[in-house]
């Protein structure tokens, strides 16, 4: 029954994946903990949790789980809807200071976005590690001695998680797409399903061979700034337009122009023209959004202020940082691989850490109180 | 009617929120906030709860008391400062960035008012029973909680109109913006577990909306 339960969750979640899936915060005790066993927290995302119990099976622990909106811990900490806050609650008012005798915490790394520990420390008594990225690195985690090694603080963009992927945007945009042309050209229906989820399904699948030749976009998008989800080019759109423009001249020469007949390919193929536009790198953990040349940000270490506390590369989920600890100085030797989620920036204890714009121009330091509703 | 999800929208958008309350409570809301903050006076050391834009935090500084404004949320709380700045009562409130769990800090039988408009459905049950025992502590023997809140209506007549009208609202709230709406369960109930006496409770026509006025007992908890 729970091995059910467990696949469901990881359906439905993966299916509606942009739409969050809450559930009860609060504690759990896994297994028989007693008053030494490790306290781990997550965001009441259900797929997260459901991950981490399953990860912990056989370990003796506590899972705090803490507000985030139903949303993944990354993403929920990078727009300021998991804080210092939502973990200082969970704390106060689970009952876990009953039940334990440390004050040691283990956080998802990803948080590290948006959770100030220091404030956690100051206003609770509890310390917090950075734990690793992925659930299923938690019992070596924890039999490590609280040591991660490399692997475990990086994000992976593996084959399950790009199927993963790909249907998350298959299923909505087939959804939609199928319900519109249900009522404009129902013979189409099909047809157009079956290449969404083609074209989805290649995308993901294929990416690591062409991804050494993605890069952001230069020239712009056709919808310019208040471009979202989809990387519809100029080039596309032109071609589109061209194409439309070749149907409508031979239909004319045969006979069979009608505007039925046009409106009808027109929603059709543009439909098809967004589905292969997908903003591809920004559906990733290991890259950064392609979409907007002028928000592409680079981490610039700041060598007077670093001391080497070594946070930065203890958060970084795409290590890039390393710290000399004899010297006591960081260096970002694989900078081009930020994906630019500030981590690093938000934890440095010494601000050393920023972000530079185009032209290098220096971006205001985020900081965690920039906290969202609730 | 569904004032929590609504609420939950606007706050994403400050400036806009009051405006937007005003509007879809029809000034009901101003008018319970008119109310509680009749409860407070001229020297008083009042505590707000998720404070928001200082609807209530306002009307008790313009009355004289001293405000400790809290929220989680530095946006509304910028905007909430700015507010007391134009209406020059700044001098009276202290804004702090704050949750309710974090109330361990304050001194014990302190405040003469706790108040909350539209927090407590915020809360999980864990918060709430938190909070509220926390109320309990920082009030002074004699104080009173001031508590304004989306509640569930009881009975199948009263609870069908809000909840076919809830219904498209949830989701709408769920989708755009990953919002669940929680009405606060049973607060008279909760209120009097935590040890305080509750001095009166007024209901709106739908059972939508409760204004409950709680009180510390004079000798204490």
């Amino acid at each position: 029954m729970q091995r059910v339960g467990y696949m469901l969750v990881n359906c439905v979640a993966t299916l509606l994946r942009i739409i969050p899936l809450r559930c009860r915060t609060g504690l759990f005790a896994l297994g028989t903990p007693d008053r030494t066993s490790p306290v781990l927290v997550t965001g009441n995302y259900r797929l997260t949790v459901a991950r981490v119990k399953k990860a912990l099976q056989g370990v003796d622990a506590y899972l705090l789980v803490a507000e985030s909106r139903g949303i993944n811990v990354w993403c929920a900490a990078t727009g300021g809807l998991f804080t210092h806050h939502d973990i200082i609650s969970v704390l106060k008012t689970s009952g876990i200071e009953e039940l334990v005798d440390h004050r040691h915490l283990i956080l998802p790394q990803l948080a590290a976005t948006g959770i100030d520990t220091g404030a956690i420390c100051r206003k609770t008594g509890w310390w917090a590690t950075w734990g690793p990225v992925y659930a299923h690195d938690l019992p070596r985690f924890i039999a490590n001695a609280m040591h991660k090694t490399s692997p475990m603080s990086g994000v992976l963009f593996s084959l399950s998680q790009r199927l993963e992927m790909a249907v998350a945007w298959a299923f909505p945009m087939s959804l939609i797409m199928g319900l519109i042309t249900a009522f404009l050209w129902r013979e189409a229906l099909v047809p157009l399903i079956v290449l969404i989820w083609g074209i989805a399904g290649m995308t993901f699948v294929l990416f690591p061979w062409y991804a050494p030749w993605l890069r952001p976009r230069r020239r712009g998008s056709a919808v310019g700034r208040h471009a979202i989800l989809f990387d519809i080019g100029r080039g596309p759109v032109m071609l589109w337009l061209a194409g439309m423009a070749g149907l409508a001249g031979v239909a004319a020469c045969v006979g069979t122009l009608t505007w039925g007949m046009l409106c009808r390919w027109g929603a059709v193929s543009f439909m098809v023209l967004l589905t292969v536009s997908i903003d591809i790198r920004g559906s990733t953990p290991v890259h950064k959004s392609g979409l907007h040349t002028d928000r592409l940000l680079a981490i610039t270490l700041d060598t007077e202020k670093c001391k080497g506390a070594g946070v930065c590369e203890d958060v970084c989920p795409r290590n890039c940082h390393h710290v000399d600890t004899a010297r006591h100085i960081a260096s970002l030797p694989h900078a081009d691989r930020c994906v630019q989620c500030g981590a690093c920036i938000v934890q440095c204890p010494f601000d050393a850490l920023y972000f530079t714009g185009p032209g290098g121009v220096v971006v205001a330091h985020p900081t965690t109180s920039d906290g969202g509703p609730g | 009617m569904s004032t929590y999800l609504l609420m939950k929208l606007l706050e994403r958008v400050p400036r806009q929120y009051d405006r937007g309350m005003r509007i879809l409570t029809r000034g009901a809301l101003d008018a319970a906030y008119d109310r509680l903050a009749a409860y407070v006076g001229p020297g008083q050391d009042v505590l707000d709860l998720g404070c928001g834009t200082g609807a209530l935090t306002l009307r008790a500084a313009a009355q004289g008391a001293r405000v400790k404004a809290i929220d989680v949320n530095p946006r509304v709380l910028e905007c909430a400062a700015q507010r007391a700045g134009e209406r020059g009562l700044s001098r009276n409130i202290t804004f702090s960035e704050m949750g309710v769990a974090e109330l361990g800090g304050e001194d014990a039988d302190y405040y003469d008012a706790v108040m909350s408009g539209l927090c407590f459905a915020e809360l999980s049950d864990d918060e709430l029973v938190f909070t509220l025992q926390e109320v309990a502590r920082i009030l002074k023997p004699g104080g009173v909680l001031l508590v304004a809140e989306e509640v569930r209506p009881t009975g199948w007549c009263r609870m069908s109109l809000p909840a076919m009208v809830r219904g498209g609202l949830d989701l709408m709230a769920y989708l755009i913006g990953g919002v669940v709406t929680r009405a606060a369960r049973n607060l008279p109930t909760q209120i009097r577990r935590a040890g305080l006496s509750v001095d009166s409770v007024r209901l709106n026509t739908l059972h939508t909306f409760i204004e409950v006025i709680g009180r510390k007992g004079a000798g204490g908890v």
